[in-house]
């Protein structure tokens, strides 16, 4: 429980269904450089899941997952950076804290369930898309043991965000009804991720040190500071001066360069993910699908063309702009989510189907 | 769920019926600021000094020697940066402490270094007690205070005060002790004992939260943390929180008075507590019961393999309230600063639990406490834990 609206609306429903419900609340980094208006996270956070199961007459836990969190979300973050890619926390924050490591304290204390305020669905231990597409958070939960789906308890998935807000009002939860959403990592609070890049790496780190801004040809066409300042797609920063809107299309840590490009160069035909996690059974070469490279990001049609270990390629149907190293590839079937994996790279060809021989 | 189990008395205590009932005419009718001039300041002002006496008569000191604080904290903090900022033109610069203290202690210690002082902390045995060679070391001849606390809140172990004291007192420091555990428990005679300063607290023995006092013995120059008032000598402005102050000298009193058949009643349940949990878990741990001198009212102990944070919970779903380490401000437990510096590995100091006996404590509880505490760690031994 983060102390906002959907995880308390979450609680109070399952109280009211009957469920014997108790809260709890990760810590998981310092509060010593505490934001007092934070939405999320923050010590008042805290306090505010507290009340509300103290309204709800349930017992609520801090539990401190610091340590695990900073080597399994917050490094991982800024190696990623690090290597010139886009990460996101949040996936890995579901994949080992949430539905890992808070598994592991629910059995702890005999916890059968393990219930979330995430906008997604679990029908017949399947994991489905919240109800409110605008709010869908299904995006995040790719990595997830598959085991856990059948734990996994989503209440205000199946409500859009005003409703859960209306249930709020309800059932008197005015301390949180009307809190903002969070939109930032909550472990970045100011959205300067460079930060806790500097803090771990030092302020010498590479992907900080000024670099070059190339062309797709090479050209250098002037200087950046830092790599780690940009993702792909980005527009903000770049040199100006040239005929058409310039793009981030490549971050290469080698020799520090951002390379930048027309649109063109941003679109994508085909992409490699690395790390895949079913939460199907797995499907095969030759099987079409649906993906998002980013949250919000709509649907496109791709087809499996390849699948080596944990590692899988698709051929888009129609170009794909941005896809981004880091950034998950998640694979849908309508509403069900079959898996996802790591965005390794991008293909500017559409490639064929490679199949078992 | 049958009757809650409070074992969290070295965390606090409620307040007693006959301290609370002592302290009601003083939110009513004895309403008075003890400063003012009129009847109901005389009123409140004749209870606060008689008071004082009373509290000073518990620790063998004269009511000018007790100067009411809000708590422990307080009171720590006036010890050590009252007297280092007092002393510090003297040229003495160490301020020795050990790294079992309370951190109201450790943090003004640590306070203290950035105005120059030289923080020594000493080390302790695996036992939990001060190596006094390594006390008397980090003294020298330059120490200005040394500050070791009587009875550890985490672990219990009762560390040598009179000894310690003397030590200090030969080598031209002035010695503080953190007595919030230990008043009530051990006798405390400044007649006897040459501390200088000493801390205790009310709600430790069944006074309000927000009143404590710390013993400053006659001659002992502290400068004070607070400006604004000539109360309390100077030494703490502020209007004085009389009805506290009159609950915490009954409990003081009581404390003193009951304090032989507690500590015999504690031990006898805690002795019986630690032999059920040993004799069901044979590797279970007890911190600090190797210590030649330990409190009755303390028990921390480790269960390998099984994660404190969990248990905590599980034992509190059950109705069974204890703690774990330090609670930290937002409530989650946070690894212990005392196990670790005393040896305790990362992992076993990440299974502690510490119940604490006390005034709401019953042989039935104990049964219980016994029974469950070894029925949950089964359990959780069959569950994995975060690494």
């Amino acid at each position: 429980m983060s102390g906002g609206v959907d995880s308390s609306v979450a609680a109070a429903m399952l109280v009211e269904q009957g469920y014997d419900v108790v809260g709890a609340t990760m810590k998981l980094f310092c509060h010593d450089d505490d934001l007092p208006d934070r939405p999320c996270c923050s010590l008042d956070s805290v306090n505010d899941a507290r009340r509300v199961c103290q309204s709800l007459g349930v017992p609520h836990y801090v539990l401190n997952l610091e340590s695990a969190f900073g080597r399994d979300v917050v490094e991982n973050f800024v190696n990623e950076y690090a290597s010139g890619r886009t990460p996101i926390p949040c996936v890995r924050c579901n994949t080992f804290t949430k539905f890992r490591d808070l598994v592991v304290k629910a059995d702890g204390i005999d916890a059968k369930w393990i219930a979330t305020g995430h906008y997604a669905r679990t029908i017949d231990s399947e994991l489905h898309r919240g109800v409110d597409h605008s709010k869908d958070q299904s995006y995040f939960l790719w990595g997830i043991d598959r085991a856990v789906l059948s734990r996994m308890l989503l209440p205000v998935g199946s409500q859009t965000k005003a409703e859960t807000r209306a249930v709020a009002h309800k059932l008197g939860l005015e301390v949180i009804a009307e809190k903002p959403e969070s939109q930032d990592i909550c472990f970045v609070p100011d959205g300067d991720h460079t930060k806790i890049i500097r803090q771990r790496l030092g302020a010498d780190a590479p992907s900080l040190a000024e670099g070059p801004f190339v062309l797709s040809n090479g050209a250098h066409v002037g200087t950046h500071g830092g790599f780690a300042r940009f993702t792909i797609g980005q527009r903000r920063g770049l040199p100006g001066g040239f005929r058409e809107p310039m793009f981030v299309v490549a971050i290469r840590p080698d020799d520090r360069a951002v390379v930048i490009g027309p649109r063109e160069e941003l679109l994508g035909r085909g992409v490699v993910a690395r790390s895949v996690n079913w939460l199907v059974d797995a499907p095969g070469v030759g099987d079409r699908i649906s993906l998002q490279v980013r949250h919000r990001a709509p649907a496109a049609a791709a087809e499996i063309i390849r699948l080596a270990g944990d590692e899988i390629e698709l051929a888009l149907d129609e170009p794909v702009a941005a896809i981004t190293p880091g950034q998950s590839l998640v694979m849908y079937d309508g509403e069900r989510v079959l898996g996802g994996g790591l965005i390794e790279r991008a293909r500017g060809t559409r490639a064929l189907p490679v199949r078992a021989a | 769920m049958p009757e809650p189990i409070y074992l969290d008395h070295a965390a606090t205590t409620p307040v007693r019926a006959e301290v609370l009932e002592a302290m009601l005419p003083f939110y009513g009718p004895k309403f008075g600021n003890p400063s003012s001039v009129h009847r109901w300041g005389r009123d409140a002002r004749t209870a606060l000094d008689e008071a004082r006496e009373r509290v000073a008569r518990c620790i063998g000191a004269t009511a000018d020697e007790i100067c009411f604080t809000s708590g422990g904290t307080e009171a720590d903090n006036i010890a050590i940066l009252g007297t280092w900022r007092a002393r510090r033109t003297e040229g003495r610069r160490g301020i020795v402490t050990t790294p079992i203290e309370h951190k109201a202690v450790l943090e003004a210690v640590h306070h203290a270094a950035h105005e120059g002082a030289d923080e020594r902390i000493c080390r302790m045995t695996k036992e939990g007690v001060v190596d006094t060679d390594s006390f008397r070391d980090a003294l020298g001849t330059d120490a200005s205070i040394a500050s070791v606390m009587w009875i550890n809140n985490e672990i219990g172990t009762i560390q040598p005060i009179a000894e310690l004291a003397a030590a200090s007192k030969a080598a031209g420091a002035l010695f503080h002790t953190d007595a919030v555990q230990a008043f009530g428990k051990v006798a405390i005679d400044s007649r006897a004992v040459p501390f200088d300063v000493l801390s205790i607290s009310g709600h430790k023995i069944g006074a309000p939260k927000g009143i404590g006092a710390v013993f400053i013995r006659r001659g002992t120059i502290i400068e004070p943390l607070f400006h604004g008032g000539a109360q309390d000598r100077g030494r703490r402005p502020g209007t004085e929180n009389v009805a506290s102050v009159i609950g915490f000298a009954l409990a003081a009193e009581l404390a003193v008075a009951e304090r032989e058949e507690e500590w015999t009643k504690l031990e006898a349940m805690r002795t019986k507590l630690e032999e059920a949990i040993l004799a069901r878990i044979p590797d279970a741990v007890i911190h600090g019961r190797g210590a030649a001198h330990r409190a009755p009212h303390i028990v921390n102990v480790s269960v390998p393999g099984v994660d404190s944070e969990s248990m905590l919970m599980a034992l509190d779903l059950r109705g069974i309230g204890c703690s774990a380490g330090s609670a930290c401000q937002s409530g989650s437990v946070s690894p212990s600063h005392v196990l670790d510096a005393i040896g305790v590995s990362p992992d076993l100091a990440g299974s502690a639990i510490r119940m604490s006996i006390g005034a709401l404590t019953t042989d039935a509880a104990i049964q219980r406490v016994s029974e469950v505490f070894p029925a949950l760690v089964d359990k959780a031994r069959g569950v994995a834990r975060v690494s």
